[in-house]
C-alpha cells in the first residue's frame, strides 16, 4: 500500500506545483522557481556525492558555468535560444570532465580539496575576464524568448525542466549504471575486483552531475535574466552541500527538501535579520550532531528500512 | 518515501501562508543594500543621511500630506540575494521607489529589473559608469559619482601638473580597471605627452603590497595612479607609509582623502597622497555644509562621509520631485526628477534629464596632518564643478546606442 | 618587455626578501592547517575565521594596552592565546564527540563554525574597519639597492624561522609531539597502545588554532582588519597544503615558499599578471606530483 501511495503523492505535488502561479502572488511564484532550480542543483550534486561517494566540493562552478554558457550564447552569439540552453549544460559537463580527469586519481578528501581549489581558479578567471564574462559586474538584461520571459512563463519552464531532469536522474540512479556507482561508493575495492572500471564510472557520474548542475544554471538565467561570478564562489558550493546533508544525502528526494528549506529560510532571514551566517551555521551544527542522515534520511530509515538502497 | 513527499507538501504550504504587504498612505522607499561585512562602513552613512532628511521632512508634514517611510533589506553583497530582495520589495512590500546598493553587479541587475517593472531606482553608492551610461534607462538614477566622472575630474586636475611618466596599479576588478583607465585615457587626451611605463594588478583583498611597491619604484615613474577600492584603500596606504613610498613617488587614489580611508589610520596615514572625494565634512567651509555636519553629528555622533551626502540628497530629491509631480505617481515622479536642481551642502546639484546622473562637485586634494583632528585631512583642496567634468549628453547617447 | 633582464636586476634581492616575509605568514597559517589535517584529518574551513579573530583580538589588546612596542608584542602573544582558547572550546565542545563521523561531516561542521564565527566577529567587533599601527620600533624601511624594505618585513623574516624551529622542537622533541606524529600515521595504533588519543587531538587542534591566530595577529599591522578577510586566505592555504603534501608540516613550508616566491618574482617578470604565477606553479606541481611534493599522511 505504501508503494502505491508514493507515486500518487508525487502526482499531487506536481499538480500543486502546476497550480501554484494561478493562486499565489508573483513574488511567491518567483521564489518557487528559485526553489525548484536550486533543488535541481542540489539533486545533481547528490548524484556525485551521495550516490557515487565522490567529495564534490566545487559543484557551484558547474552551476555557474552552465549559467554563463547560456548567458553568453544568448547575449553574444545570435544563435537560437534552444542552442544556448544546450551549450550551457554541455560546457558544464565538459569542465566537469576536465576537472574530473585531474582530480579522480586522488583519494577522497584530497579530491575534494583539489576540486574546491580548481573551482576557485575558474571563479577567478570569470571574475577577471572583463571583456568576455563582464568580470565582477556580471551580465544583465539577458534577452529571453517571450514565451519564458514572463514570470509565469519562466516558472513553468523551470518546473518542466526540473521535473524532466529529476525524472532522468531518478532513472539513472535506478539503472544498472546507478547500481554500479552505488556499489563503487560502498566498496570500491570489491567493485574493482569484480571487473568494474571504477575510474570510468566515477568520471561518468561526475560528468552527469556537472551537466545537470549546468541545467540548473541555465534555469537561473531564465528566472533572473542575470548572471554573476558570485554564483560559483566556493562558499556557495558548500551551501549546496549543506542542502544535500540537511535533506538526507542517501535519499533521492532529500536534497530537494534541503534546498527548499535553505532557500526559503534565506529569503525569510534576509527580510528579517542580518545574521544569516549565524542561523545557517547553527542549523547545520544541529543537523550534523543530531540528524547526520538528514531530515528525509530519518523518515526513510524509520518507515522503509529495506527499500532505500542508500540507507 | 511517502513521508518524504508529505514533508514537501508541508514545506510548500507553510511557504504559501506568508502574507503580502498593503500599500498605505505613505511614500514607501525600499532600500536594498549591503548591511553585512566591510561595506557597512559606507552603506550605514547612506541610510543615516537618508533618515535624517526624511525625518525632517516628515516632521514638517511630509510630502503631499504623506510621510516618507522606508524598509531595508540586506543583500549581503551578493547580487542574487539583492535581486530576490528587490523583487520582494516591489512585489510584496509594494514600495514606490527602490534605493541602493554599493555592489555594482547588484545595482546593474536591479536596474534591469526596475526597467521591466517600471519602478524608479535611485543608485546610491555603486561606482560603475554603466549604470547611467551604457546601460542607463528611464527608471534608473545615479545619485553619486561614477568611474567615468572620477576619471575625467582627476585627469583634469592632473593635466595641470608636470608629471610625464605614469604607472598604473590597482585591485584587479572592474572598478579598479575602470578608475585607472578612466584617469589615464582622459589624461592622455588632455596632455598627449604623458606616457605609461607599466601596470601592476593585484587580487582584491591583497594584504602585502611590498613586492608591488618595490617593483614600481624600480621602474622610477613620476606619478602612480593607484586604483584600489573598499578595504584596499587602507591596505595600500599602510604599505605606502611603511615603505616610504609616498615620499619617493607621488601617487593618487580616488577617495584617498576621504574620511573612511583616513580616520581608521589616525595620525599614521601617509602624507602627500593625492585623492578625490565627493564630500569632505570640513570643505567647503560654508554655512550649508557646517549646518549639515552639525545636524548629522547631533543625530549620529560621528562625522558624515560621502555616503551621508548621497543619502541625504536622495531623500531631498525624492521629496521635491513628488511635490513637483503633484501626486504619488511613478511616471510623473520621473518627469519631475529630470532636470531638477536642488541646493545641497556642497552647492547646487542637478539631476540631468538626458542620463539621470546627478551633477556634483569633485574635490581634489592632498593628504596632510591636521592640528584640529586626530587623523589626516585633505589640503590644497580644489573643487572641480560637476559641469566641467561630466561626460556630455551626446557622449552618453553614443554609449547607449552601442 | 624583456623578462629575463627583469629577473636579474637590482630588484631581485629585495623581491626575494619580500617574498620570504610573505612566506612567513603563509607558513604560519598553513602549518596550523596542516597539523590539524595530519593528526585529526579535518580540513578546517574555519581556519580562516580563526586567523581573522587573531587579527581582531590583536587590535583589541593593543587598544587596551594603549599602543607602543610592549602592547604590540603582548598582542602577538595574547591574541593567538585567545584564538587557541576558541579552538579548545570547539574541539572539546564539538569535534571530540564526532571523530567517528565521515570527513565530510567534519568538514561541513567546520564550515558551519566559519559561518557562526564570521557573524560573532561582527557582533563583537562591529562592521567598521580596524587598523593596528606598526610600533615605532618597526616603522620605516631599510634600503636595499635603493629599494625600500619595511623593517616590519625583517621582523617577519626573523619570526618565520623561529616558528619553524619551534614547531620542529614541539613535534620531534616533546612526548606529546611524538605521539601526535605517530597518530598522524596511524591513529588506531596509538589508541591501541593505551594512549589517550583525545588529549593528543585537543593538543593538536589548540596548537593549530594558535598558529592561525598568530598569523592573523602578525598580519594585523599590515592590513585593514575587516570582516571577510578570512575568505580569500582559506583557498590559498588549501592550495599550499595540497602542493606540499596533505598533513605534512614541511610540505606546508615548501608550499608557502613556492607561493610567496613565485608571486614576488612573478611581479618582477610580468607585473600586470603577477597574481597568476603562484597558481601556475600549483598546476605545474600537481601535473608532476599529483599528491604533492612531500609524502602525505593521506
Amino acid at each position: 500500500m505504501r508503494r502505491s501511495a508514493a507515486p500518487l503523492l508525487l502526482l499531487l505535488l506536481l499538480a500543486a506545483l502546476l497550480a501554484l502561479p494561478q493562486v499565489l502572488p508573483r513574488f511567491h511564484t518567483y521564489v518557487a522557481a528559485i526553489v525548484l532550480l536550486t533543488a535541481l542543483l542540489a539533486t545533481s550534486l547528490n548524484l556525485a556525492i551521495g550516490y557515487t561517494g565522490l567529495y564534490q566540493f566545487g559543484h557551484a562552478v558547474f552551476y555557474g558555468v552552465g549559467a554563463y554558457g547560456t548567458a553568453l550564447m544568448l547575449t553574444r552569439s545570435g544563435m537560437p535560444p534552444p542552442v544556448a540552453f544546450l551549450v550551457g549544460p554541455l560546457a558544464a559537463a565538459a569542465l566537469s570532465l576536465v576537472m574530473g580527469l585531474i582530480c579522480i586519481r586522488l583519494s577522497k578528501l584530497y579530491f575534494g580539496m583539489l576540486q574546491i581549489s580548481l573551482g576557485s581558479l575558474v571563479w577567478a578567471v570569470v571574475y577577471r575576464w572583463y571583456s568576455f564574462t563582464g568580470g565582477d559586474d556580471g551580465i544583465h538584461g539577458i534577452p529571453l524568448p517571450d514565451a519564458i520571459a514572463s514570470p509565469k512563463g519562466s516558472y513553468y519552464f523551470t518546473l518542466t525542466v526540473t521535473a524532466v531532469c529529476a525524472f532522468a536522474m531518478y532513472r539513472i540512479v535506478r539503472s544498472p549504471f546507478g547500481k554500479v556507482i552505488q556499489g563503487i561508493r560502498d566498496n570500491p575495492v570489491r567493485a574493482a575486483a569484480i571487473g568494474v572500471d571504477v575510474r570510468l564510472h566515477q568520471l561518468a557520474s561526475l560528468v552527469i552531475a556537472g551537466f545537470f548542475g549546468g541545467v540548473a544554471g541555465s534555469l537561473f538565467v531564465v528566472v533572473e535574466s542575470s548572471v554573476f561570478p558570485d554564483m560559483m564562489f566556493w562558499t556557495f558550493s558548500l551551501e549546496v552541500l549543506i542542502m544535500c546533508l540537511l535533506g538526507g544525502m542517501y535519499t533521492f528526494f532529500g536534497p530537494l527538501v534541503g534546498a527548499s528549506v535553505i532557500v526559503l529560510l534565506r529569503v525569510f532571514a534576509s527580510v528579517h535579520t542580518q545574521y544569516w551566517g549565524l542561523i545557517l551555521g547553527t542549523i547545520l551544527t544541529l543537523v550534523i550532531i543530531f540528524l547526520p542522515d538528514g531530515v528525509l534520511g530519518v523518515f526513510a530509515r524509520r518507515s522503509l528500512p529495506k527499500e532505500d538502497p542508500g540507507a | 518515501m511517502r513521508k518524504a513527499v508529505s514533508f514537501l507538501a508541508v514545506v510548500l504550504s507553510t511557504f504559501c501562508m506568508a502574507g503580502s504587504g498593503v500599500a498605505g498612505e505613505t511614500i514607501k522607499v525600499g532600500f536594498v543594500d549591503t548591511y553585512t561585512g566591510p561595506a557597512t562602513t559606507f552603506t550605514n552613512d547612506v541610510l543615516d543621511g537618508f533618515k535624517m532628511a526624511a525625518e525632517k521632512i516628515n516632521a514638517k508634514g511630509g510630502v503631499l500630506g504623506r510621510k516618507i517611510t522606508w524598509v531595508t533589506r540586506d543583500d549581503k553583497f551578493k547580487p542574487d540575494i539583492g535581486l530576490t530582495m528587490a523583487k520582494e520589495l516591489i512585489l510584496k512590500e509594494d514600495v514606490d521607489l527602490l534605493v541602493g546598493t554599493i555592489n555594482s553587479a547588484t545595482a546593474l541587475a536591479i536596474s534591469d529589473l526596475c526597467r521591466k517593472e517600471k519602478i524608479p531606482f535611485l543608485v546610491t553608492f555603486s561606482k560603475s559608469d554603466k549604470i547611467t551610461g551604457e546601460k542607463g534607462h528611464r527608471y534608473v538614477f545615479g545619485m553619486n559619482e561614477n568611474t567615468e566622472m572620477v576619471g575625467r575630474a582627476t585627469a583634469k586636475a592632473l593635466a595641470k601638473r608636470k608629471f610625464v611618466k605614469y604607472w598604473i596599479a590597482g585591485d584587479d576588478y572592474e572598478y579598479g580597471h575602470a578608475i585607472a583607465n578612466g584617469v589615464f585615457d582622459h589624461l592622455k587626451t588632455l596632455n598627449p605627452k604623458v606616457q605609461l611605463l607599466g601596470q601592476s594588478w593585484w587580487k582584491v583583498g591583497e594584504t602585502d603590497f611590498t613586492p608591488y611597491i618595490t617593483q614600481i619604484l624600480a621602474a622610477k615613474p613620476d606619478f602612480v595612479i593607484v586604483a584600489t577600492g573598499g578595504g584596499g584603500m587602507v591596505n595600500f596606504q599602510k604599505a605606502a607609509q611603511s615603505t616610504g613610498f609616498n615620499k619617493k613617488v607621488p601617487f593618487y587614489q580616488h577617495t584617498a582623502i576621504e574620511l573612511s580611508t583616513l580616520m581608521p589610520q589616525g595620525q599614521n596615514a601617509p602624507e602627500g597622497v593625492y585623492g578625490t572625494a565627493n564630500y569632505l565634512f570640513y570643505y567647503p567651509d560654508t554655512k550649508e555644509n557646517k549646518a549639515f555636519v552639525e545636524e548629522f553629528r547631533k543625530a549620529y555622533n560621528r562625522y558624515p562621509k560621502s555616503g551621508a551626502l548621497y543619502g541625504y540628497m536622495t531623500a531631498e530629491f525624492i521629496a521635491k520631485s513628488f511635490e513637483k509631480a503633484g501626486k504619488i505617481d511613478r511616471e510623473k515622479f520621473i518627469d519631475a526628477m529630470e532636470g531638477m536642481t536642488l541646493p545641497s551642502p556642497v552647492g547646487t546639484m542637478e539631476m540631468r534629464a538626458c542620463d539621470h546622473q546627478v551633477t556634483l562637485p569633485m574635490f581634489f586634494g592632498v593628504t596632510k596632518k591636521s592640528t584640529q583632528y586626530d587623523f589626516l585631512v585633505a589640503g590644497d583642496v580644489v573643487s572641480v564643478p560637476g559641469k566641467e567634468y561630466m561626460p556630455s549628453c551626446a557622449e552618453i547617447a553614443k554609449a547607449r546606442a552601442k | 618587455m624583456d623578462f629575463a633582464a627583469n629577473l636579474i636586476s637590482t630588484g631581485t634581492l629585495s623581491q626575494i626578501l619580500v617574498g620570504l616575509s610573505r612566506t612567513t605568514i603563509l607558513f604560519i597559517v598553513s602549518s596550523g592547517m596542516s597539523l590539524i589535517l595530519g593528526v585529526l584529518r579535518i580540513p578546517n574551513v574555519a581556519h580562516g575565521s580563526l586567523y581573522m579573530i587573531g587579527a581582531f583580538a590583536a587590535w583589541t589588546v593593543i587598544q587596551f594596552l594603549g599602543g607602543g612596542l610592549f602592547a604590540f608584542l603582548a598582542a602577538m602573544i595574547v591574541a593567538p592565546l585567545i584564538v587557541a582558547a576558541v579552538g579548545f572550546v570547539l574541539e572539546r565542545g564539538f569535534f571530540s564527540y564526532l571523530y567517528e563521523r565521515e570527513h565530510l561531516m567534519l568538514l561541513l561542521l567546520t564550515f558551519s563554525f566559519a559561518l557562526i564565527l564570521g557573524d560573532l566577529v561582527k557582533i563583537v567587533w562591529g562592521p567598521e574597519y580596524r587598523s593596528v599601527t606598526v610600533p615605532a620600533f618597526f616603522q620605516g624601511s631599510a634600503e636595499i639597492f635603493g629599494l625600500p624594505l619595511p623593517w616590519y618585513n625583517f621582523f617577519l623574516l626573523l619570526i618565520g624561522p623561529c616558528i619553524a624551529v619551534f614547531l620542529w622542537l614541539v613535534i620531534n622533541k616533546t612526548k606529546l609531539g611524538k605521539i601526535a606524529r605517530a597518530a598522524a600515521v596511524d591513529g588506531e595504533m596509538v589508541g591501541a597502545v593505551g594512549i589517550n588519543v583525545g588529549r593528543i587531538f585537543a593538543f593538536t587542534f589548540v596548537l593549530g588554532s594558535f598558529l592561525a591566530g598568530l598569523g592573523g595577529a602578525l598580519i594585523a599591522p599590515m592590513v585593514n582588519i575587516s570582516l571577510g578577510m578570512d575568505h580569500s586566505l582559506i583557498i590559498e592555504t588549501f592550495l599550499i597544503v595540497i602542493i606540499g603534501g596533505l598533513g605534512n608540516m614541511w610540505g606546508a613550508l615548501l608550499g608557502s615558499l613556492i607561493f610567496g616566491l613565485t608571486q614576488s618574482l612573478g611581479i618582477l617578470v610580468w607585473p600586470q599578471f603577477g597574481i597568476a604565477f603562484p597558481y601556475l606553479a600549483v598546476v605545474a606541481v600537481l601535473v608532476v606530483r599529483p599528491r604533492g611534493i612531500l609524502s602525505s599522511t593521506w
